[in-house]
């Protein structure tokens, strides 16, 4: 016993040492004013997504998340989606309004530059940013003077000129043929001085290289309210600052700061609950927005829906889903208000079915273009379908065809997703009240390239379960549903289209009027419901969550995020 | 025990160098960088993607690839990442990361393993034997990352409380920043005040594996003959048990151990993700695995491998220490 009670005791002192150190370590801390939640001014962000590598954001290496998170409020953009999914311009970058005029059949927009805008090192904000981020996003053709690194061209493709006005705070940019999306152009206005080159290959060779996470912006440069001070790769932090430049209002904190913490909720649950993080943004799941509601009212938390769509695929190169009547009868045996309750439901009792892939429930331009029949169960119909298409039941129900056989449907969806998975679980005995017989299957490979058999893009699956992340923008949906050329599929995984719906998305693409754009929308979304080769379910819930003293705090459940509005923060 | 420790080294240069072939085979076969381009919308324009196969290589022979990727190993250049930064940038520094978490972990749970399994031995089936065997089953069988929530709800919210601030962290290695403008010992306090429950949390549940270990080899020992010709020759008790037993008994523990040191240096991979310490198992997990980059999942494997090579080693080697009997030729 004596050695016992000598080795307890060594125990306990060694830990109540350590404890000891460390509550002197805490206490000096707080002398100084330095912990976050003390009223300094300081606020971390905890960032559930992968920390970036590179924060040049129209490169693979920085299209992340993360970076949007950074950027959003350092590097200026034309416009910004509201929470409410609105488009806004920036009115602290221009003095009004961007024009929209039609001069010789071509688009012509004209941005007039706030007088005051300057980057952080002084030099002002001119037509010659507009020009080069233009150029530095045009083409990926290296013949054409582009760059293959770009990710996106899409916009800038159909620039034909951006010049200067009057003078060089007014932009006047051309559009070769009238561009729907135009004001999702000019995201992330990019400073020239800082990159441009003469040679077309110079600039390739700088936005290929981008800006390395160990260097951070070029200069530290910024045109925003917040300035990236520092950034620290091996503990994955990366501070903002108050831009001394920043000629609009705000920011109110001293620090903001970005704190990689991984995906894993129930360590952003318990850093909020610690004090340690005083604004979280995780992926909802079901327990972790119980255990912060349980904080309340130290913490503050609110769910909304954002533009990630849940949707069904149907492969229309599988023998049974070929034939229309079998898609139809699939989509009237699901009780799609059931997949809701039992899913997304659970998070709040705003979830509704989306009954349009165009525009989704939250946005203003929704409209519910379903037919009666997909909007409840209908089983018999769904039964009768079947049989007017040649299936016979056996003796258990389920329907078989004398050449295409049994009706089994695979609904394949990516590994370790229990949303997805649950969602699948429900449509299972729903299709099989209707003699469906549907299986679920966790597919490693749904996401891979062509060389993947049984990926979307080999075309190698039945039904697939997997998410398209909308946006407010318009364009981005017609390489979804445009009729697959040949091998060319672009996105239209279910392989499917046709010529209507192709000369619809042609006028949608090409026009700039908003009202206009809903209408389109609205009736393409109706062919695409006769069509029957997607089926729409419901929108994701965004879930974000910060310390009751920190004011302000909003959620922008469009890609703009979280910070969106992270300069008018304050702290009490 | 020269010529022992070259025929070693040689040998385990072959082993690394079958690995890290077999696992650049399983990578190139199943991992595909442009995997989450395909369904971004927009969609990339062509060139985009064949611009990216052309850098990262995927044009190329399987064998050209791994005989790139060894060549460069050899100059020292463990090649990039997906996204263009060096692998050896992130690979060293976060070494480092792990290596600052689990050292003190490791040292506190051989310390207590030691001193466990002996009290074990030696009361074998009194009432502290069975307390600290069901204690240690109790840890053994506790999945780390409930224990690691259990610490930071309950341990470091009480501590917290206690001292009426924050004492103990859950997050990170230090406050985010802390290091822009803080130095000396607020910032050391701070880091300490966040090595604790990592530290805990890794200890407790090494120990309690490793105690059993101790204790089963202390029993085996105790019951030998030459301890009871030990007693005869009348040494007193405590100098039997700790010159002839416990001596003997450390030679199965040091081997789990040099082991166990090996592969928490690979990663201790849930306590990483739990306690957000940005070291070698996270990197495998997500900027390796889920990113599908195979320099990084190759990169990992050789320095977790060169660890488990080298203590592996080290334990072969303290084996002639503990037992002159032993002669490594």
């Amino acid at each position: 016993m004596k050695l016992s009670k000598r080795t307890s005791m060594l125990i306990a002192t060694g830990l109540t040492g350590a404890m000891a150190l460390s509550a002197c370590g805490g206490g000096s801390e707080d002398g100084d004013g330095g912990e976050a939640s003390g009223g300094s001014g300081r606020v971390v962000f905890g960032e559930s997504t992968d920390f970036p590598e590179n924060l040049y954001p129209n490169i693979a290496a920085g299209n992340a998340t993360s970076v949007a998170n950074v950027l959003i409020k350092v590097l200026p953009s034309a416009y910004q989606v509201q929470p409410d999914f609105t488009v806004e311009f920036n009115s602290d970058l221009f003095t009004g309004e961007p024009a929209l005029e039609e001069v010789d059949g071509q688009q012509v927009n004209t941005y007039e530059i706030n007088p005051d805008a300057v980057w952080s090192d002084g030099t002002p904000i001119t037509v010659e940013d507009f020009e080069f981020t233009w150029r530095a996003n045009r083409s990926g053709d290296p013949a054409d003077g582009g760059c293959p690194a770009v990710l996106s061209t899409t916009g800038y493709e159909l620039i034909a000129s951006v010049e200067p006005g009057e003078d060089e705070k007014t932009v006047v940019v051309t559009y070769e043929t009238p561009f729907a999306d135009w004001q999702g152009s000019f995201e992330n206005l990019l400073p020239a001085h800082l990159m441009d080159a003469d040679d077309p290959a110079a600039v390739c060779e700088t936005i290929t290289e981008g800006w390395p996470i160990a260097e951070g912006l070029p200069e530290g440069i910024s045109g925003g309210p917040w300035q990236v001070s520092n950034i620290d790769a091996g503990a994955q932090v990366i501070v903002l600052e108050p831009n001394p430049e920043w000629w609009g209002d705000g920011p109110e904190l001293e620090q903001l700061i970005i704190q990689n913490i991984g995906n894993d909720p129930t360590t952003a649950v318990q850093g909020l609950q610690s004090g340690e993080l005083d604004v979280i943004y995780p992926q909802p799941q079901l327990d972790l927005v119980e255990q912060i509601q349980a904080l309340e009212p130290n913490v503050e938390s609110e769910i909304n829906f954002g533009l990630t769509f849940e949707h069904l695929d149907l492969n229309t190169q599988d023998p049974h889903l070929a034939d229309p009547l079998v898609r139809q009868a699939l989509a009237y045996a699901l009780d799609r208000q059931e997949i809701v309750d039992q899913t997304v439901g659970q998070f709040s009792s705003d979830a509704q079915v989306l009954n349009n892939r165009i525009w989704l429930n939250t946005q203003p331009e929704y409209e519910d273009t379903a037919p009666e029949q997909v909007k409840s169960q209908n089983v018999e119909e769904a039964r009768a379908l079947l049989e007017q298409a040649g299936y016979t039941a056996g003796p258990d129900g389920l329907y078989t065809h004398p050449e295409r056989g049994p009706l089994d449907i695979q609904i394949d969806t990516t590994e370790n997703n229990p949303l997805r998975q649950t969602t699948i679980e429900v449509m299972i005995p729903q299709l099989a009240e209707a003699g469906i017989n549907a299986s679920f299957n966790a597919n490693p490979d749904i996401f891979a390239g062509a060389e993947a058999p049984t990926s979307l893009e080999g075309g190698g699956f039945q039904a697939a379960l997997f998410a398209w992340v909308g946006n407010p923008f318009i364009t981005s949906s017609q390489s979804i549903y445009q009729t697959p050329q040949g091998d060319n599929i672009q996105q239209n995984y279910s392989r499917i289209g046709n010529p209507e719906i192709d000369a619809l998305f042609a006028e949608l693409a090409t026009e700039p009027d908003r009202e206009r754009q809903a209408e389109l929308g609205n009736q393409i979304d109706g062919l695409l419901w006769e069509q029957m080769a997607t089926i729409p379910l419901y929108q994701k819930p965004t879930f974000i969550a910060h310390q009751a003293n920190v004011e302000g705090v909003q959620d922008n459940p469009t890609e703009a995020g979280p910070l969106w509005n992270s300069e008018t923060w304050t702290i009490e | 025990m020269f010529f022992f420790t070259i025929r070693r080294l040689l040998a385990s240069v072959l082993v690394l160098l079958v690995s890290s072939f077999l696992v650049f085979a399983l990578c190139a076969a199943s991992f595909d960088p442009l995997e989450r381009y395909y369904t971004q919308n927009p969609r990339p324009p062509e060139s985009f993607f064949n611009n990216l196969r052309e850098t990262l290589g995927l044009n190329d022979n399987f064998f050209v690839r791994y005989w790139r990727w060894l060549s460069g190993v050899l100059t020292g250049d463990f090649g990039e990442t997906i996204n263009g930064t060096p692998v050896v940038d992130q690979l060293f520094p976060r070494m480092l990361v792990t290596g600052r978490m689990i050292i003190g972990a490791i040292v506190i749970a051989v310390l207590l393993a030691i001193i466990v399994g002996v009290i074990g031995a030696v009361r074998q089936y009194k009432a502290s034997d069975y307390t600290f065997t069901f204690i240690a089953y109790i840890l053994i069988a506790l999945p780390t990352f409930w224990f690691a929530a259990l610490l930071k709800e309950y341990v470091a919210g009480g501590v917290n409380d206690l001292f009426g601030q924050q004492v103990l962290y859950t997050l990170g290695e230090e406050t985010p920043g802390l290091s822009l403008y803080a130095s000396g010992w607020e910032l050391w306090s701070d880091r300490l005040g966040h090595l604790v429950l990592p530290t805990i949390s890794l200890a407790a549940l090494s120990f309690a594996a490793w105690s059993r270990f101790q204790r089963a080899a202390m029993l085996d020992v105790l019951g030998s003959d030459y301890i009871r010709l030990a007693r005869a020759k009348g040494l007193t008790y405590r100098r039997t048990v700790v010159k002839h037993g416990l001596r003997n008994a450390l030679i199965p523990l040091t081997t789990v151990v040099a082991l166990g040191i090996g592969t928490l240096f690979g990663g201790a991979v849930i306590t990483e993700t739990v306690f957000v310490w940005h070291g070698m198992g996270e990197y495998l997990i997500s900027n390796g695995i889920r990113q599908e980059d195979i320099n990084v999942v190759l990169g990992w494997l050789l320095v977790s491998a060169v660890f488990i090579v080298v203590f592996n080693l080290v334990a072969d080697l303290l084996y002639a220490v503990l037992d002159p009997r032993i002669r490594l030729s």
